[in-house]
């Protein structure tokens, strides 16, 4: 039987050096806080889809690769690392796959990748082109 | 004549988690994090990934004893067979660290049943295997299986014997796993289309065996208690 990873004892200790911030993001709290009630496993209850993941799942998935596969700006065990972390201290309450995607973007931010102002407005802007009638 | 033909149900609402994933993905490609078309084709070949390619490598596998055996000695080559390549195939055409390029078939036997984890993070054989499940992916499977495998084993409804054998396999950023289970029996005579269908996702990551009949990844079965509390 397997016994622990030396790979996860030498990973850990690589990130635990490196001592993330794991302070909370206003704005990811802000949209955790909002999103209660509204993640896909309560939408698709609401409106009767079957559908067992969201439609942004996929490039959700896609996203997190590139980062890694063609920017190397943060590669994948290290972004599953800190998700773990994150996911710990922050999201434990948010369901799957949205706790995935918070955490993401908290290391983004916290990587310095894209800002948290920047993506507050961003988001604003994206809102209103999906809401628009 | 009048269309019978009625849409399928969908989400009529845009979540905060919808905008935050486009958000992000839009303020990346803004700072050259990565172009829309990297993403893009990245997104399309996701989609193209599912179990079913592992599950026909065990069916033929199960036929054909050559094949068997090429398949054992070398995971990667015995894909092919089953229409995967593991270099060429991702966008990036020749392999990524993520999806290593190297794939162990695990043979179970009447005694040996292996189970797959990992428990660095949550490697996958996603080029044969698609995207992993989300219990997969919790801390909870992947600290309990490697202390207490059989346990495990028993809360996915597989409870084995005591004369089996329990192997974990713990995938790392080298090497990915797939199990091949052994064959059951009722499926004499089948045609490997037959086969393939039985061996589901569960079957192929060993916490489950396949049973003729049982064709889904069904949810975890519920069992009343035996002896239920009343208040």
């Amino acid at each position: 039987m397997t016994s622990i990873n030396p790979e996860k004892i030498e990973l850990d200790k690589e990130m635990q050096s490196r001592d993330l911030d794991k302070s909370a993001i206003p704005v990811l709290e802000q949209i955790k806080k909002q999103g209660s009630g509204h993640a896909w496993k309560d939408l698709s209850k609401k409106w009767g889809v079957d559908n067992p993941n969201p439609p942004w799942k996929v490039t959700l998935e896609a996203t997190c690769e590139v980062l890694s596969e063609v920017s190397c700006a943060l590669p994948s065990l290290e972004r599953r690392w800190e998700e773990d972390e994150l996911v710990e201290e922050h999201y434990k309450d948010v369901p799957y796959p949205e706790r995935q995607l918070l955490a993401l973007a908290h290391s983004m931010i916290r990587r310095g990748l894209i800002d948290e102002e920047d993506l507050a407005k961003h988001m604003e802007e994206v809102g209103k082109r999906l809401n628009m009638v | 004549m009048a269309d019978k033909h009625k849409a399928a149900p969908m989400v009529d609402e845009v979540s905060e988690f919808e905008i935050l994933e486009i958000a992000v993905r839009e303020l990346a490609i803004e700072k050259g994090l990565f172009t829309a078309e990297d993403h893009q084709a990245w997104t399309e070949y996701m989609h193209t990934l599912s179990p079913v390619p592992a599950a026909r490598l065990v069916a033929k596998a199960w036929l054909d004893p050559e094949y068997k055996k090429l398949a054992v000695e070398d995971g990667v080559k015995a894909s092919l067979e089953v229409g995967i390549d593991w270099v060429k195939q991702m966008p990036t055409q020749f392999g990524t660290p993520s999806d290593y390029c190297n794939l162990r078939v695990m043979e179970d036997t009447p005694t040996l049943k292996h189970v797959v984890v990992c428990t660095l993070c949550s490697c996958y054989p996603r080029p044969i295997l698609g995207q992993s499940p989300e219990w997969y992916r919790t801390p909870n499977y992947r600290r309990r299986l490697v202390r207490w495998p059989r346990q495990v084993l028993a809360e996915f409804g597989l409870q084995l014997p005591d004369d089996v054998e329990v192997r974990v396999v713990d995938s790392n950023q080298k090497t990915r796993y797939i199990v091949m289970p052994v064959r059951p029996e009722g499926t004499e005579g089948w045609t490997e289309d037959q086969l393939t269908e039985i061996v589901t996702r569960d079957c192929l990551i060993g916490v489950a065996n396949p049973k003729p009949g049982k064709t889904a990844n069904d949810p975890r079965p519920i069992r009343k208690a035996l002896k239920p509390y009343h208040h």
